[in-house]
Order: structure tokens, then C-alpha cells, then sequence
């Protein structure tokens, strides 16, 4: 029981680690190595690896608690076959609870785990959404099955990693949407202010004001954000816009031009 | 209808990375409409809380928009922090972290004294912030009618919501704000277009600056206790004109 609860804590604060990296401004190295560490530590293995695919697609090892998980990952990636490669080819968490048994599945991964003195394996496949991005693999040196608890564990702290992985590559373009967002934002307000200002010093209701404007933007080729701009700076004045407004419809009555 | 003719402004929906984006659940150009909660309803879903309400705002401020609720009570409380310009949302916003209280009788008043005074008795308020990069676009409101706490694992999985939400809440609120014809519901009144047009009213009549204008908006809705956009409204209807104050 004791043991029990010390495992709850120590797991609630790897989550709030975690979540720690994805709300500052995060190292991506730092969030990787928090992730394979933590769980290693918190699950019943020895040792972890962390492998993302690249631009292209291709599986990288990205981390590694010690050097026996790096010689039998990168030994993975060279044969191109393996449980951590499986399980990123279906999305699907591979479980090995004897690497022994594995026959001739993976005969590369199966002599490089022994090699190295594991005996039973975990593939946790990162994804979102349909999206695989890599896997973080869990290996013992018992040859048991890993807990479902244990499974569910590692699933979810892959999955706020996960996150920050793909949040971080959205950074480049969420300056782009930031920087939109801003100004749509500020454009609205700028053309519900300017409705205001022409509705306020003409007997016009908001949508003949909105029209008014949408007219003018468009007959002297200035933008409607800039005209609503000038407007409620009081730099361009009403009048302006009923004079050119009345100009305009009355040289369409003169000769036969397309009434609206 | 584009807001304006810059070329790859607001309507430009040709960016290639939208399509491809793993993390837009509600992609605009596919139809779906966070109106209906869509984007608020997994919180509700999956932490105890009773409502949710996503909201984006500009960097000064004064640029608003809520966007997906799961009930009308979510809306209305981001939006009355907005109007009185305090509360935890405020406080979440600012400080790009999530702001929890648990027990809102018992929260210090001094925190947020307006807010404490006006809003209806609840349990508990979290803000969670809307994160994009290095800017905080916006925030997600909470609210429990019981206290209670968000565990360790919930606050990460409010936070990671959050950061799963923040890039569909800003393509959307990108469209919504650039359609000349947005229809607003109570659960996405969206900017309260008319609090904007009622600003633009009284800076005529009372020939005031914009800031100054809404600022007089707020003043008077405090004042009468009533909703801004409801006063709002009346300024819009011409019921209630300045011309004529001192």
C-alpha cells in the first residue's frame, strides 16, 4: 500500500513534469529525455529509447537512458526490422514478455537484445490523431509481460509528449496564424466601430452602413480595414464618403449603367 | 467575404499546412462549426467540471471572441470577465498559466473584487490558456458548481486539451471573424459585434476616442448592472443616446 501510494505521487509529478515542459518556452531534447527517464524509472524496466521519425519519415533514435537501449535500438533501425519498428508500421503497442521466444521475427533485435542482457521488451507507440510519430520502447531484463497498468501508464505519458512534440513543430507556422488571428481580430472591431461612426452621423441602420463602406473600399481601391481605420481615427470624415457615395450614384442614373 | 485585400490575410485558405495539420480536429474548411461546443465539449467530457468555454483575444486586450461553449453559463462567465476586466481568466491570460481556483467563496475577494461581486455563486473556476508558440491566444474557462480541485494528471490533461484546441480555436475564430455575415449563437457570441458598433456610435456622439468610448460602455453597464452587449444594444436600437448628457 505504502509503495503503492509513493508510486501515485512520484507519478502525478511526472506529469506535472511534463506538463511543466509543454506550457514554458521547452526544450524538445529536454521534453524527450524527461519523458524515457521518468518512465523508466516510474515502470518496472531498466531501460528506455525514444525514436521519432523524421522529415522524411524515417525512424530516428532521439533518446536513450543508457548505452545497451541505444545499441539495441540503433541495431533496430539498421536491420529495419524490429517491435519498436512494428509498432510504429501499425500504431498499435507491441508487447515482447520473452525476446527468446521471438523466433525468426526480428533474428537481428533478437541476438542484439540478448547481447545486451534484456529479456522482454515494450513498444508504445506515439500518435495523435491518427498520426504515428514514433515510439518509446521500455526494456527489462526479466522476461515477464509488462503490467496493463504499466502499459496504460506509459501510453499516457506518450501521449503528453506527443503533444508537445507536435505543438513544437506547429510553432514556426502558429507565428503565422498568431500574427492572422490579430489581425482579423482587429479588423472586425475596426468595421463594427466604423459601422457605428457612419450610423451615428447619417440616418443610415448598420447594414446600409456596412454597404456604404464596402462601396467605398471598393470604388477607390482602399482596403475596408483601412477605410473603417480612418474613419474611427476621425481622419477620414463621413462627409467624404456620402459625397463620393451620391457622386457615384448619380453618374449610374445619367446613362444607362447596371443598377444594382 | 474577406475583411480586407491583403493578399494571405484572414480568408486565405490555401495554406497548404491545414490540411496536413494532425492536430486540427475541427478544420474550417471542412465544414465543421465549433458553435455546437465541439471544441469545448472534451473538456467537459473529460475532467469533472460542468461547463466550458473557449474564448480568443488580441495581445491589447480589447479583442475578444468567444468562440465554443458546452452551456451558456460557460459563455456568459468568460464574457463577464472580459466586460469587468478581471477574474481568473484575466489572470490566466496574462500570466500564460493556468489559474485554478478551487473554491470560489473562499478565493480572496481582493483577487478580483468586481468579478467576486457580480458573478452568481459557483463552486469552482479554472482558466486554462490557449497557447500557440511563444503567444497566449486566448484561454478556456472551467467551472464547477461544486469546489473542488483539478488532480495532477487532470490539470495535465486540461493543459494538454488546451494545446490541442488552440490551433483549431484560431482558425476558426480567423474565419468566423472575417465573415461580414456571422451569425452568433449564446453559446459563441462570438465578438458581440455590437458592443463594437455601439463604441463607434458614441465616439461621434460624445466625440471621443475609441478607448475612451468603450470605456464609457463598460462604465455605464457597471454602473446599471446590466450586461454590456445588452446596453450595447440599446445604444445600437437608439434608445439610448449621449448627445444629450453631460
Amino acid at each position: 500500500m505504502q509503495e503503492q501510494d509513493s508510486r501515485e505521487v512520484r507519478l502525478s509529478a511526472a506529469f506535472v513534469k511534463l506538463a511543466d515542459t509543454l506550457i514554458a518556452d521547452y526544450d524538445m531534447v529536454d521534453l524527450l529525455d524527461t519523458l524515457v527517464t521518468e518512465c523508466t524509472a516510474l515502470l518496472d524496466v531498466n531501460a528506455g529509447g525514444l525514436m521519432i521519425a523524421d522529415a522524411r519519415g524515417e525512424l530516428q533514435l532521439v533518446a536513450s537512458t543508457s548505452e545497451q537501449a541505444d545499441f539495441v535500438e540503433v541495431n533496430q533501425l539498421n536491420a529495419g526490422a524490429g517491435p519498436c519498428l512494428d509498432c510504429f508500421a501499425t500504431g498499435v503497442a507491441v508487447s515482447v514478455a520473452d525476446i527468446n521466444d521471438t523466433g525468426d521475427n526480428w533474428p537481428a533485435f533478437r541476438v542484439a537484445a540478448a547481447s545486451q542482457g534484456f529479456k522482454a521488451m515494450h513498444a508504445t507507440p506515439m500518435r495523435l490523431r491518427g498520426q504515428i510519430i514514433g515510439t518509446m520502447n521500455l526494456f527489462s531484463v526479466r522476461a515477464e509481460q509488462i503490467s496493463d497498468r504499466d502499459i496504460t501508464v506509459a501510453q499516457a505519458l506518450a501521449d503528453v509528449a506527443t503533444i508537445g512534440i507536435l505543438q513544437e513543430r506547429n510553432i514556426r507556422d502558429s507565428s503565422i496564424l498568431t500574427e492572422q488571428l490579430e489581425r482579423a481580430l482587429s479588423s472586425r472591431i475596426l468595421i463594427e466601430q466604423a459601422k457605428g461612426v457612419m450610423a451615428a452621423a447619417s440616418s443610415m441602420d448598420m447594414d446600409e452602413a456596412f454597404s456604404t463602406l464596402r462601396n467605398f473600399s471598393r470604388n477607390n481601391n482602399i482596403s475596408l480595414r483601412a477605410v473603417a481605420e480612418s474613419l474611427v481615427k476621425r481622419t477620414l470624415p463621413v462627409s467624404t464618403i456620402m459625397q463620393d457615395t451620391r457622386a457615384r450614384a448619380q453618374k449610374q442614373h445619367t446613362p444607362s449603367g447596371p443598377a444594382k | 467575404m474577406s475583411l480586407d485585400d491583403t493578399p494571405g490575410s484572414v480568408e486565405d485558405g490555401s495554406n497548404p499546412q491545414d490540411d496536413s495539420n494532425p492536430q486540427d480536429g475541427s478544420n474550417p474548411q471542412d465544414g465543421s462549426n465549433p458553435q455546437d461546443g465541439s471544441l469545448a465539449d472534451p473538456f467537459v467530457e473529460l475532467l469533472p467540471v460542468d461547463g466550458a468555454a473557449i474564448s480568443v483575444v488580441g495581445s491589447n486586450g480589447n479583442e475578444h471572441a468567444t468562440i465554443s461553449s458546452s452551456d451558456e453559463v460557460a459563455a456568459r462567465l468568460a464574457e463577464l470577465q472580459f466586460e469587468l476586466g478581471e477574474g481568473p481568466h484575466w489572470e490566466c491570460l496574462r500570466s500564460g498559466v493556468p489559474v485554478l481556483v478551487d473554491n470560489v467563496a473562499t478565493s480572496s475577494p481582493e483577487r478580483w473584487p468586481i468579478f467576486a461581486a457580480t458573478v452568481d455563486p459557483l463552486g469552482a473556476l479554472f482558466s486554462i490558456p490557449l497557447i500557440m508558440g511563444a503567444a497566449t491566444i486566448g484561454g478556456v474557462d472551467l467551472y464547477r458548481r461544486q469546489p473542488g480541485r483539478l488532480s495532477p494528471s487532470e490539470q495535465v490533461k486540461a493543459v494538454s486539451l488546451a494545446v490541442a484546441a488552440a490551433g483549431p480555436a484560431a482558425r476558426w475564430a480567423i474565419k468566423s471573424a472575417a465573415d461580414d455575415g456571422y451569425f452568433p449563437t449564446p453559446g459563441a457570441p462570438e465578438m458581440r459585434r455590437e458592443i463594437h458598433q455601439a463604441t463607434g456610435m458614441l465616439l461621434v456622439q460624445l466625440d471621443l476616442t475609441a478607448t475612451e468610448a468603450l470605456a464609457r460602455l463598460r462604465g455605464i453597464a457597471f454602473a446599471t448592472n446590466r450586461p454590456l452587449h445588452d446596453v450595447a444594444h440599446d445604444v445600437v436600437e437608439g434608445r439610448l443616446k449621449f448627445t444629450d448628457t453631460p
